[in-house]
């Protein structure tokens, strides 16, 4: 079977083809076109700029990368949200005109699906049930267990800010630029890690949620203590080392103790914070101390991408249940994985 | 001006929804206060308040997050986060006039991210954060 994946949930546009050979899937063509510089010079994805950018891009995509009447394709998978609402309906709309045109069962896959079903690309080895996933990204922290293909409970969440938001905003007080995860890691490997001692929100309570807000907060109390040392590069550093230290910390702890709790057969890690050097080392020693495998995307599947949607697609598009009538399928901006 | 004070987000959410009650729909509504003073727990308790089940999140990444919810007075709350922008003259980008309807409501935060104010907004709230659990929150 062969998947076509479109995904414009964000400021990537991207398209993929991905074949499945009984569990087997194989990334035949997977396209991403960034649209990061362009919304650098805003500091945040501008919607509005995103869903142009996007428009401009698809079509061309397609043309180049698919037969015009879409011959190898057997199933059409979209992302349907998470996301921006203008951005997502780019990818909708053209889904549903393809699956409509070329009369080819349309499926809706949540991005963040997509994202867990990143560590499927890895080839031969892929993730056992039951699998612990932790997602991190901009918008998203959580821990999810995935009993099987396409069942999933939530077990922990954050209760107010994402780490990806923790690490984008305290970049900026400190005066790096957007995306401000990348940033932080990259001044952290120069920086102490116990240079400043910032609080682990939630890491003694008995659940699995996170609090990344208190974090804010004690940065900002700090740089305003050692007004004299933000230009200073090593303060800079020690900075950035701390934060990326605190949110690593709890991350790490609170999927460690979630382990110990569900007993998992394998851990997840997704979503764009997975790029995290430090998060992903950290993660891989507590999890091999525990005997539990850990799957991380390959870095090109840990960012945004269409090949992970498809990926998605393939499990889903053994029920027909999932099929969708194109003309019923909407865009999502607050869609829910569970 | 109607100042609150609250010890926990939940009052935060409260203190929202009362806010909530004032509206009449199609207002655009600024949120002034430093990094963890309540703002996006102000705006959750909104989007709670109407009737959606959504998870609001603070949208700096996205800079705008929309979340449709059950009421009929209110039908749209469109969540602004300026905090990353550098120049007023960017807004332009947003469109935020297209999206000002008299069944919606924008909230932004950080609209004096710019030196000089730049939106024309019906309300404000200032918020202020007093201790780890203690925020004031001020209807202006």
């Amino acid at each position: 079977m062969r998947i076509l994946g479109i995904e414009s949930s964000c400021d990537e546009t991207a398209i993929a083809v991905i074949s499945g050979n009984k569990d087997i899937l194989a990334v035949e063509k997977s396209v991403v076109l960034s649209q990061v510089k362009i919304h650098a010079k805003y500091g945040g994805v501008v919607p509005e700029v995103a869903a142009r950018k996007h428009l401009e891009a698809i079509f061309p995509m397609i043309q180049n990368e698919l037969d015009p009447q879409g011959k190898e394709i057997d199933v059409i998978a979209v992302t349907a949200g998470p996301g921006l609402a203008s951005a997502l309906r780019t990818g909708v709309e053209v889904a549903k005109t393809l699956a409509w045109v070329w009369k080819k069962p349309l499926i809706p896959v949540s991005h963040i699906e997509g994202h867990i079903y990143a560590s499927w690309l890895n080839g031969e080895a892929q993730p056992v049930f039951p699998a612990l996933c932790l997602i991190v990204s901009g918008g998203h922290t959580e821990l999810i267990l995935m009993q099987n293909h396409g069942v999933y409970s939530r077990i922990g969440e954050t209760l107010d800010d994402a780490a990806g938001e923790a690490f984008d905003k305290t970049a900026k007080m400190i005066g790096l630029p957007y995306p401000g995860g990348p940033e932080i890691a990259r001044y952290a490997k120069e920086g102490s890690p116990d240079a400043f001692d910032f609080p682990r929100g939630l890491i003694n309570r008995p659940n699995f949620d996170f609090s990344f807000s208190g974090l804010k907060t004690a940065v900002l109390y700090k740089l305003r203590e050692n007004e004299t040392r933000i230009n200073d590069i090593q303060f800079k550093r020690d900075i950035s080392a701390s934060i990326q230290e605190a949110i690593i910390d709890v991350l790490v702890k609170k999927t460690m103790k979630a382990v110990k709790q569900v007993n998992p057969a394998s851990i997840i890690l997704a979503g764009g914070v997975s790029a995290n050097e430090a998060l992903r080392e950290r993660l891989q020693e507590s999890a091999r101390q525990v005997g539990v495998p850990l799957f991380v995307p390959k870095l090109e599947y840990s960012m945004d991408n269409a090949a992970m949607i498809a990926a998605a697609g393939f499990y889903r598009a053994k029920d027909e249940k999932n099929y969708l009538n194109p003309i019923l399928l909407k865009a999502d901006p607050n869609l829910d994985l569970i | 001006m109607e100042t609150h004070i609250t010890h926990s987000e939940e009052a935060t959410r409260e203190v929202a929804e009362e806010f909530l009650s004032t509206l009449k729909g199609g207002e655009v509504i600024e949120l002034v206060g430093d990094l963890g003073s309540g703002k996006t727990t102000f705006v959750r308790g909104l989007v709670q308040a109407l009737g959606s089940t959504a998870r609001v999140k603070s949208p700096t990444f996205t800079v705008m997050n929309e979340y449709p919810t059950q009421s009929e007075k209110i039908k749209l709350v469109v969540h602004l986060d300026l905090y990353r922008f550098k120049e007023a003259g960017q807004l332009e980008a947003l469109a935020i006039n297209d999206y000002i309807k008299p069944d919606s409501i924008i909230v932004i935060e950080w609209p004096d991210i710019f030196e000089e104010p730049v939106l024309r907004a019906d309300r404000k709230v200032m918020f202020r954060h007093i201790d780890e659990a203690t925020r004031e929150i001020q209807f202006v």
